[in-house]
């Protein structure tokens, strides 16, 4: 009769708090039972503006001095009063810093304190039918307790169980996301999610911090294609020629066939008025017969031109 | 809106414009169009792209954010991100926090839970 019970209970936990049982099976390898990150800033909130709030709380962490007050036009939304999750992850762009959404799991975020980043969560506040949703911060926790600390709303310190947190957070789908400089990537950060966040950190516009988060990334995955691609056109748009050529020549004797890599080398030849070799490395592009044929079609013709305005013949190309 | 079909009015102009006088640019291939897949990349693709962009920054306006400031939010986002922004702004989850609005709800619902029960 007990047994059943049991199983009863155990069912339901399963079906309540998923992941809470889950941990009790499988809690994350290497990572240790309790810890809690020293030093984490605390900005209380003001009305609305938990998003601003937890914002300004990772970016101080990382590095970024900043308060809740500039990321207001940022990342808060007069109509909807509250910050969109979309808006959330851009917004560390605007200070050099790269936003990362975590795999929706207690293990990744337990995973990612426990390595010292401080991670937001999105969790529905409400206990009634209807929605409050809410940005907290997740500095630490102690599962010996059964608990998690967070910074929320005007408590510096909420103390909450891993059960009652849950119940909250997989309302929101289990949303969690970190902030760090660019060379510093999250343990549980993947090669391609990372790189995506790279190079959406390259559209945000501050170049030396792609410039970083990109070599950092090239030491941990050196075979990546799009970071190389990535580092020597900034490297180029910066003026550093010798750089550029030297990244792409790398790349090409890992990626042999990469068109991108080869246009982008001729082109890089061709702006160090190397125009005789720039000629031959888009006519090797050219034989690939890849993607962007108009594009290197028209690298050529610029190298050409460029060659007859410097009074040099054209080599006789194949 | 008013804005809106002016920002669409400029984008179209500069977008022929372009068109008019360019096939293929010369020059390095940039990282975020070496990741993209063929749509993207193509004419038609880059000015959906650049479209898209002044419409969403033009539905952040409508919400309450300056101009210069709508620009830059969605200068920050990957294309993908500001497709997703267009249709998040209407109902996506805003994280905002306990407010006295919801406090208030529950005062009303325990005042209707208690005259229901006490009333019999």
């Amino acid at each position: 009769m007990i047994a059943v019970l049991l199983c009863g209970c155990a069912q339901f936990g399963n079906y309540m708090v998923p992941q809470t049982m889950t941990l009790r099976r499988d809690w994350p390898e290497a990572v240790p039972r309790h810890t809690e990150i020293p030093g984490v800033p605390f900005f209380p909130q003001l009305e609305n503006q938990c998003g601003p709030a937890a914002m300004a709380t990772v970016l101080s962490h990382s590095g970024a001095a900043v308060t809740p007050e500039p990321l207001e036009r940022q990342i808060y939304l007069p109509a909807r009063q509250g910050s969109l999750q979309v808006e959330m992850l851009a917004a560390p762009r605007r200070w050099g810093r790269v936003g990362y959404l975590l795999a929706p799991r207690y293990a990744d975020v337990l995973r990612e304190v426990a390595a010292g980043n401080p991670v937001i969560v999105l969790e529905d506040v409400s206990q009634l039918f209807f929605s409050q949703w809410h940005y907290a911060v997740l500095t630490g926790f102690d599962y010996r307790r059964g608990d998690l600390y967070l910074r929320s709303g005007s408590d510096p310190r909420q103390v909450t169980s891993f059960t009652a947190f849950e119940r909250n957070w997989m309302k929101s789908g289990y949303w969690a996301m970190v902030v760090t400089a660019p060379d510093r990537i999250p343990v549980t950060a993947t090669e391609s999610g990372w790189i995506d966040a790279l190079i959406a950190l390259e559209r945000g516009g501050n170049r030396d911090a792609s410039i970083a988060g990109y070599q950092a990334a090239l030491e941990r995955w050196p075979d990546n294609l799009q970071a190389a691609i990535g580092l020597a056109n900034l490297y180029h748009q910066r003026g550093s020629m010798a750089d550029a050529a030297q990244v792409l020549r790398r790349t090409l004797a890992r990626h042999p066939r990469s068109t991108v890599a080869m246009n982008n080398l001729a082109q890089t030849l061709s702006d160090q008025g190397r125009h005789a070799e720039a000629l031959l490395q888009v006519d090797e592009a050219l034989k690939l017969n890849g993607p962007f044929e108009s594009q290197v079609l028209a690298t050529r013709q610029l190298i050409l031109s460029r060659m007859q305005a410097s009074g040099g013949a054209p080599a006789t190309s194949q | 809106m008013i804005s809106f079909k002016k920002n669409t009015c400029r984008v179209l102009a500069v977008s022929l414009l372009v068109l008019s006088f360019q096939t293929a640019r010369a020059g390095m291939i940039g990282t975020e169009q070496a990741a993209a897949d063929a749509g993207a990349t193509s004419q038609r693709g880059m000015v959906m792209s650049v479209l898209q962009r002044a419409d969403t920054a033009a539905q952040l306006q409508a919400r309450g954010i300056d101009p210069a400031q709508a620009r830059e939010r969605v200068a920050a986002m990957t294309d993908q991100e500001v497709s997703r922004l267009a249709s998040d702004m209407q109902s996506a989850p805003a994280g905002a926090g306990m407010d006295s609005g919801a406090w208030l709800a529950v005062v009303v619902v325990a005042g209707l839970i208690w005259y229901f029960a006490f009333r019999k």
